[in-house]
């Protein structure tokens, strides 16, 4: 028995090893490695896409390695530092973009950033959005039949919809909506949460918990993008499910790309920057990862994407106003809904 | 006086105070200055008393239902009684995310008790957010194991103990007294410090049942500090004082109850007198039946995902279970030689060397190894790892020793009970044989550890199976375990696939646990 387990040790042991080895081994062709999050890289998302199309052209190879999500990547680059394997990160956004910049890690783009199918204009000389949406509450138009039409009637109505929404502090939608807020609101945001607040069911960690929980019938509307409609239509041909349009405006969420000054490859790395606005990367977008494209390709967008709410007005802080603020609209917020 | 070696024990305490040390220095330091004590403010000052009162509540109620469990469960034989077993050994190393989702399927909204109640015409609905939430998925992760683990316990009461109650004609409450009480004061201690840190530590579930960030956790400021504040310093500080409340606790209860000194024979499984007495009879069914009321339709929700369990397999998922393997396989070993050394070296200290103190040091010290924050120590461990070498590596290194490092605690349940008993049995023996070391191992620990080491085996590679902790930052698609693709799913919106995908991480953790028991209950 002692000595069967001493073997059986020394196998998983040397397995182990072979793992370890295996993936260690040399490639002849250069290789891109590109930080992104986990779902972009994932069987679903537009990264086997994306790596194939850039494979094709570039003479390379692309790696992709991911963190969970957007806080997880800037957490693992302030980790490693200049010692950083990334050439390329895809998938920062723009509440994050102040601290990122802050790093010190990544170089200026050189990338031509106008025509760009964003409701804003793009001046930022490190970062490129790579794709883009709005902040929504998503509901299912079968159970309920009159969604609020503004954020001020959703906050206003005592016998309003329930809502899921996540934690501003540990989620991007959760930060979004806080911004959101304050937006709409600013000095009497605090006021608004106090009267939403007996109507939301629950904060929650990240958005895959609280989609989930609305997908389990646990509350009324949940904080989302304009975009998932778009993923019910087309991957589950459902339509059933709909973005709630807000007079006030949408607070605009936008993901970005941007190149580590630390590449050795930095020439590659450029090129991969160029390709993120190129018609190959940009027409994986909206069914790989269920956002618009940054750049509408020329074969157009597809069907589901053009009926989505389309707000009239984006709402947005600079980042650096993100950066000195965030604190503080943080606290605001737990003094309004932590009693 | 001859100089000695110190004991291999001593060494292992000495490299993990260096490694905790060591990754909290790193972390304080990154900026190159010192860390500014941060002062705790009103907020945190309610999140830190939340969170005590929420962890002593879960830990409590976990601990009756356990309990009783354990105790009904010991005195009653019935069909089934083995899968009962390995369902118990399973709830705790679910991934949260499944257990929050098991929680809402039955007790939620559109749950089935709300169903059922519709049905009957009751529609007023009621909300399980707050108190009751968090207290229902604790204690639905935590109760089955308290079960299990004091179950091991009371199996371990000597065949001749049983005897002689036999022959005194004990009643029910004089075997309770005599036999059941002394396991139970054993076991107390570790197991209630064990819950008190998973519940104090737990995150996602907080956040999700709690309703509110006033329902929040330290975890959660940590995390904050370091994915969002990027403010190391204040990792390590706020880190500092989860160390600090989670050691004072487990130290209180180490003090509060002392282990008793165990048996001189053999066990061997008994049919326990106090199985014929009438009322025990009836309190075992109302035990039974409550508990198979509340854990049965939690556990039985996660069934759901067998619906679409086979689209899921693909070479993502054989992949990922592979890695899953690899790494859970690697950590359990760990646990288990860290566990090994330290009892040993703590059963050195309580018995030959008759020194209490030191070897409640070697007790409390793995559940400090719970305490510390995964986040805050793989962070602090990442940069002294990166000045050293290729920092892309960093994650086949810090995974298997982050999830074998927690595992520690829980291989070592298993392993010191049995082995302080093998040195009151056989240790006078041993010494006037002059067996020590590698002899003193295989010949007299080896055939009375090799069962508990399995079982804490298979409890440490399942904890680490279902561990969605730093592979969150270390992922990679080199790096994918099954927890990872769950989350990965679900990012992409697949919620049918995520259950699945749960699904067979359960599946797989009770193998391990029915493995497991059948090694742990098993007669010598």
């Amino acid at each position: 028995m002692f000595r069967r387990l001493l073997l059986t040790l020394a196998t998983l042991g040397l397995t182990t090893l072979g793992l370890a080895t295996g993936l260690a081994q040399a490639q002849t062709k250069p290789t891109l490695t590109v930080y992104t999050y986990g779902s972009f890289a994932g069987k679903y998302g537009p990264g086997k896409t994306v790596k194939e199309r850039f494979e094709a052209t570039c003479g390379c190879e692309l790696a992709w390695v991911t963190a969970e999500d957007a806080g997880s990547l800037l957490g693992r680059l302030r980790l490693e530092g200049a010692n950083t394997k990334a050439d390329v990160v895809v998938g920062l956004d723009m509440n994050l973009m102040a601290e990122a910049k802050s790093l010190d890690l990544f170089s200026p783009h050189g990338v031509d950033g106008k025509d760009l199918a964003l409701p804003i204009t793009w001046t930022d000389s490190t970062f490129i959005p790579f794709d883009w949406g709005y902040y929504a509450f998503v509901y299912d138009a079968n159970k309920l039949a009159h969604p609020p039409r503004s954020l001020k009637e959703l906050v206003d109505d005592p016998n309003g919809p329930k809502v899921i929404l996540q934690d501003p502090r540990t989620s991007a939608p959760g930060l979004g909506f806080l911004l959101w807020m304050q937006k709409v609101y600013g000095d009497q945001a605090g006021e608004a949460w106090g009267k939403l607040k007996p109507r939301i069911v629950t904060f929650t960690k990240g958005w895959s918990e609280a989609y989930g929980l609305f997908m389990k019938g646990e509350a009324d509307m949940v904080m989302s993008y304009t975009t998932s409609p778009a993923y019910h239509v087309i991957a589950e041909k459902k339509d059933n499910y709909k973005a709630a349009a807000f007079s006030e405006g949408h607070y605009l969420h936008v993901e970005l790309a941007g190149m580590t000054r630390t590449t050795k490859q930095p020439d590659l790395a450029k090129t991969f920057m160029t390709f993120i606005l190129s018609e190959p990367f940009q027409s994986a977008m909206p069914e790989g990862n269920w956002m618009m494209p940054a750049k509408t390709p020329a074969s157009g967008l597809p069907e589901a994407f053009k009926s989505l709410a389309q707000p009239d007005k984006a709402l947005l802080f600079t980042p650096e106003e993100v950066q000195q603020n965030r604190r503080a609209f943080t606290d605001a917020w737990l003094n309004a809904t932590a009693r | 006086m001859v100089l000695t070696l110190p004991h291999p024990g001593s060494l292992v305490a000495f490299a993990i105070l260096g490694l905790v040390a060591g990754g909290f220095i790193a972390l304080a330091t990154v900026d190159g200055g010192t860390p500014a004590l941060l002062s705790i403010g009103p907020y945190l000052g309610r999140v830190l008393a939340f969170s005590v009162i929420q962890a002593l509540l879960s830990t409590l109620l976990s601990l009756v239902l356990g309990i009783g469990l354990a105790l009904a469960l010991a005195r009653r034989r019935f069909p089934g009684r083995d899968v009962v077993l390995a369902i118990l050994g399973t709830t705790m190393v679910m991934p949260t995310i499944v257990a929050v989702f098991a929680v809402f399927a039955v007790y939620g909204r559109s749950g089935w008790i709300a169903e059922g109640l519709a049905f009957l015409g009751w529609t007023e609905g009621f909300s399980i957010f707050g108190y009751p939430g968090i207290l229902i998925a604790h204690v639905f992760l935590n109760g089955p194991f308290v079960a299990r683990i004091t179950l091991d316990g009371l199996n371990q009461v000597p065949a001749e103990h049983w005897r002689l109650a036999g022959a005194l004609g004990f009643t029910p409450a004089q075997i309770f007294r005599h036999l059941d009480w002394p396991v139970l004061r054993a076991e107390l201690p570790g197991v209630a410090g064990l819950i008190f840190l998973m519940c104090f530590k737990s995150f996602a579930i907080v956040l999700a049942l709690g309703g509110g960030p006033s329902r929040s956790t330290l975890e959660v400021a940590i995390f904050e500090a370091l994915k969002i504040d990027l403010d190391f310093g204040r990792v390590a500080w706020l880190a500092l004082i989860q160390l600090a409340i989670c050691l004072s606790m487990t130290a209180l209860l180490h003090w509060a109850f002392t282990r008793p000194p165990v048996g001189h024979t053999i066990r061997s499984l008994v049919h326990r007198p106090d199985a014929k007495n009438g009322r025990l009879k009836v309190l075992d069914a109302v035990v039974l039946t409550v508990s198979a009321l509340f854990i049965g339709p939690l556990a039985f929700s996660v069934l759901t995902g067998f619906r679409t369990l086979l689209a899921v397999i693909d070479a993502d998922l054989l992949r990922a279970f592979v890695t899953s393997l690899t790494i859970a396989s690697a950590a359990a070993i760990l646990a288990c030689l860290l566990a090994y050394a330290l009892a040993s070296a703590a059963r050195r200290r309580r018995i030959v060397l008759r020194s209490p103190r030191m070897a409640a040091f070697y007790d409390i010290l793995p559940d400090a190894l719970l305490a510390v924050p995964p986040f805050a120590l793989t962070a602090g461990l990442f940069l002294l790892i990166r000045r050293l070498g290729d920092p892309s590596t960093a994650g086949f290194i810090l995974l298997p020793l982050i999830n074998g490092l927690a595992a520690v605690p829980f291989a070592y349940r298993y392993v010191a009970p049995h082995l302080l008993t093998t040195e009151e049995r056989y240790g006078r023996v041993a010494a006037s044989l002059g067996l020590t070391g590698w002899s003193k191992l295989t010949i007299m620990d080896w055939p009375v550890l090799k069962k508990p080491l399995a079982a804490g085996f298979a409890l440490a590679m399942a904890l680490s199976f279902g561990d969605f902790g730093i592979i969150a930052l270390f992922g990679g698609t080199e790096l994918v375990t099954l927890p990872y693709l769950l989350y990965e799913r679900l990012g992409a919106y697949r919620l049918d696939e995520a259950s699945s995908i749960g699904l067979v991480i359960v599946l797989f953790a009770i193998l391990l646990a029915h493995v497991s028991g059948r090694l742990s209950h098993a007669g010598d």
